[in-house]
């Protein structure tokens, strides 16, 4: 990395009790290893069990939150719920999700803020740089054969038929799921089934130009134990799944929400759940059986009375804090190697390296001075 | 310094700006570089000052090689030693390339072994291996299949043996064709999609489970990733259950090694291994009899296989290669090989050095 003389801030992150990703000790050696002065809040990945000295032997300082969130450039993984403690300038690293949050970059750029949103660094080829799929769909998989074992104890017997998981959409995270879905979610379940002669797993998955196709689903639903939405929807107005299609499924079928799409009524066009009627679940409860009172918190209006166990976070790669957090730390090295050298966001060239390019892409500065006609989907 | 007529990769002329920016004094390329592509020389003169054209005996003289498919023996031979070749090598299926290079002393940088530490390969193009093939089939299917573009038809039915990184990018080029157009084109037409499903080992050891599986399968992929090379996952009598005018498609590419004890074999028994200049065989192609004594063939269907797939749309191939490469030669510009750092340094330089060939061979 470079010798340019940034400092950086590692605060933690206040959400549900069941949030205990932090960035990990190497990602701060890497960058004190080039004597950058870094600034990581007391108690930071005690909830990967970690401590402080673990960050002081890496090379940072430790520092309350006003401290952490007081450095040129600040690293949190989930966006903060306020920015009143970031100087004006600095440089805020986090999962902002420009296309979504307008209310968030007005205040942003209110406060006279840079930003990067991990979210939105592409290469060239629009793929995003940090980022965790797998985790989404093994995560979200591993839960859901968990609680299909509850339900359908006969997941453990030799004389059952192929599990049946049924996958909506192909895109990145579906391709993942597929995967997951093969190995029962977990390489160590799928490795004693196998010793026990288990009959294995059949992962169907399907695309838009049949998820569309009501008599194609209908029918298929009845034959699957576990149904997986990996959907990237283009109406997100419209659900796939109607909630009375949901009684096609058998009675102990799973279902597994790896999307996640908020219920956002009041948004114009309203937003709805790919299979409509099921509640969303988050890192401290993330397993709703049919008589959860989550169930009870979906909006009024839409139908609910079709039920089964569903597996849904808002956050799943955080089931797994540490192996998510080695990732993300490894995908961000180079990167904020490269903002280093740079000097900060101001130094981003469009036509600089790979690295630098992508950055710039996720800035704050590129989101707001993107051509007026670029449409988000 | 291409191995087939249907070979028609070379690296682009951005490729040759960014070894000029990153510090080459000098940049050779073999004449008629770039005519695969339909880059001329024009562009190549262009885009670096410090370039020009000359012999291969020229370009095997420099001291960075750098060529994508791994030069014969006999072009090996001719690389100085200390000089640094940055090519597929292959090295765990390729002793005797290792052992050649070490011999030699020459510094090989194997592309398909640079990867992060989670494994993850940072110079491929996995996704021309699944697209592509899978264009090229549902291809095919379409010309066999009366009733492709219809309403009424039932969905087809893919089966895709093995689950990992290129079973996972056909399942999501399966279900849109292959072909992103076409499936646009079908589904104005509500023409049913396709289901694609995906098996494991621990479904595809079950004879009965997989031929009753064939049986309603129009397309039959192989995306496997073998512990075993020298036993099938389908053994070429359970094809007997295939339909007739079922397709199968090998994107796993292992080749019939008949010489060694024990052979290896292909996934899927009897399916003809081909390469960029002939990669369908219909059931009564030449190609089947050339294995014959040594693999069963006797249950035949239109095959595709290619030892190259990505190589079927080059310029797309080597943009891609060209912008993963691009770290990797900045930093074998900058700096000798003997101080390129495994444990420390940029992930870059971490990975790069893993893939040197005696490293590698130190750890194997």
């Amino acid at each position: 990395m470079g010798g340019t003389c940034l400092s950086f801030g590692f605060p933690r992150m206040y959400r549900e009790a069941g949030e205990r990703r932090d960035f990990l000790p190497p990602l701060i050696a890497s960058l004190a290893s080039t004597g950058c002065d870094v600034v990581a809040e007391r108690g930071i990945g005690s909830g990967m069990g970690f401590g402080d000295h673990d960050y002081l032997a890496a090379g940072a300082r430790i520092g309350d939150e006003a401290a952490a969130y007081a450095q040129d450039v600040v690293v949190v993984l989930r966006s903060p719920a306020r920015f009143d403690l970031l100087n004006p300038g600095t440089t805020l690293v986090s999962m902002l999700h420009f296309p979504t949050r307008q209310s968030r970059v007005a205040e942003l750029v209110e406060r006279g803020l840079e930003a990067i949103s991990l979210d939105s660094i592409e290469d060239d080829d629009g793929t995003r740089l940090v980022v965790n799929p797998r985790a989404v769909a093994w995560n979200g998989l591993e839960a859901a054969f968990q609680a299909l074992s509850r339900t359908w104890p006969a997941l453990e017997t030799a004389e059952r038929a192929p599990a049946r998981v049924l996958i909506m959409g192909a895109g990145l995270i579906g391709k993942h799921a597929v995967e997951a879905a093969t190995k029962f979610g977990d390489t160590f379940r799928a490795a004693w089934y196998s010793a026990l002669g288990l009959p294995g797993v059949e992962a169907i998955t399907v695309g838009r130009n049949l998820t569309g196709c009501e008599r194609y689903l209908r029918a298929r639903l009845s034959t699957i134990d576990i149904l997986v939405d990996a959907t990237q929807r283009e109406d997100p107005s419209r659900p796939l799944i109607r909630n009375a299609w949901l009684a096609r499924l058998p009675e102990h079928a799973v279902v597994c929400d790896l999307v996640v799409d908020p219920y956002l009524l009041d948004a114009d066009p309203p937003t709805v759940r790919g299979i409509e009627g099921i509640p969303q679940g988050d890192l401290d409860r993330y397993v709703l059986p049919p008589d959860d009172p989550a169930w009870d918190r979906v909006p009024s209006g839409i139908p609910t009375g079709e039920r089964r166990t569903v597996a849904s976070c808002y956050s799943w790669p955080g089931v797994h804090p540490r192996e998510c957090m080695e990732l993300y730390g490894r995908q961000l090295e180079p990167l904020l190697g490269t903002l280093l050298e740079r000097g900060g966001t101001r130094g981003l060239r469009a036509d600089g390296t790979p690295l630098e390019r992508a950055l710039r892409r996720g800035s704050l500065r590129a989101w707001i001075e993107r051509p007026a006609d670029l449409v988000v989907v | 310094m291409h191995k087939e007529a249907g070979e028609r990769r070379d690296f682009l002329p951005a490729f040759a700006a960014v070894l000029e920016r990153a510090g080459a004094d000098r940049i050779v390329l073999e004449e008629g570089y770039g005519a695969g592509v339909g880059a001329g020389e024009a562009e190549y003169l262009g885009a670096a000052r410090r370039l020009r054209f000359g012999t291969l005996e020229d370009c095997l003289a420099q001291n960075v090689v750098v060529v994508v498919r791994c030069p014969s023996e006999d072009a090996l031979e001719r690389i100085r030693p200390g000089s640094v070749l940055v090519s597929m090598l292959h090295y765990p299926t390729r002793p005797a390339r290792v052992e050649l290079l070490l011999a030699r002393g020459i510094v090989g940088v194997s592309m398909d072994g640079i990867e992060d530490e989670g494994g993850l390969r940072l110079v491929e193009n996995l996704e021309g291996v699944a697209w592509n093939g899978t264009r090229e089939a549902f291809r095919k299917i379409r010309e066999r299949h009366p009733h492709f573009d219809h309403p009424d038809r039932r969905p087809l039915h893919v089966t895709c043996l093995g689950s990992g990184r290129v079973g996972g990018l056909a399942v999501h080029a399966a279900t849109r064709y292959g072909d992103p157009r076409l499936r646009e084109e079908l589904a104005v037409k509500l023409v049913p999609g396709v289901e694609v499903t995906v098996v494991d080992f621990d479904l595809t050891r079950h004879e009965d489970y997989l031929r009753t599986r064939l049986a309603t399968t129009d397309l039959l992929i192989d995306a496997t990733h073998r512990l075993d090379p020298t036993r099938p996952v389908v053994p070429n009598r359970w094809l007997a259950d295939l339909p007739e005018d079922a397709v199968i498609l090998d994107l796993a590419a292992d080749p019939y090694q008949l010489d060694l004890e024990p052979a290896l074999v292909k996934g899927v028994e009897g399916v003809p291994h081909g390469d960029l200049d002939r990669y369908v065989f219909e059931t009564d192609d030449p190609a089947y009899d050339a294995l014959e004594g040594g693999v069963e063939t006797k249950n035949r269907r239109v095959a595709l296989s290619c030892d190259s797939w990505p190589g079927l749309k080059p310029r797309r191939c080597m943009e891609r290669y060209g912008e993963q490469l691009e770290p990797v030669m900045e930093l074998i510009l900058s700096r000798p090989a003997d101080t390129w750092d495994a444990a420390g340094g940029s992930h870059i330089e971490r990975a790069v050095a893993r893939a040197e060939v005696a490293r590698w061979a130190a750890r194997a």
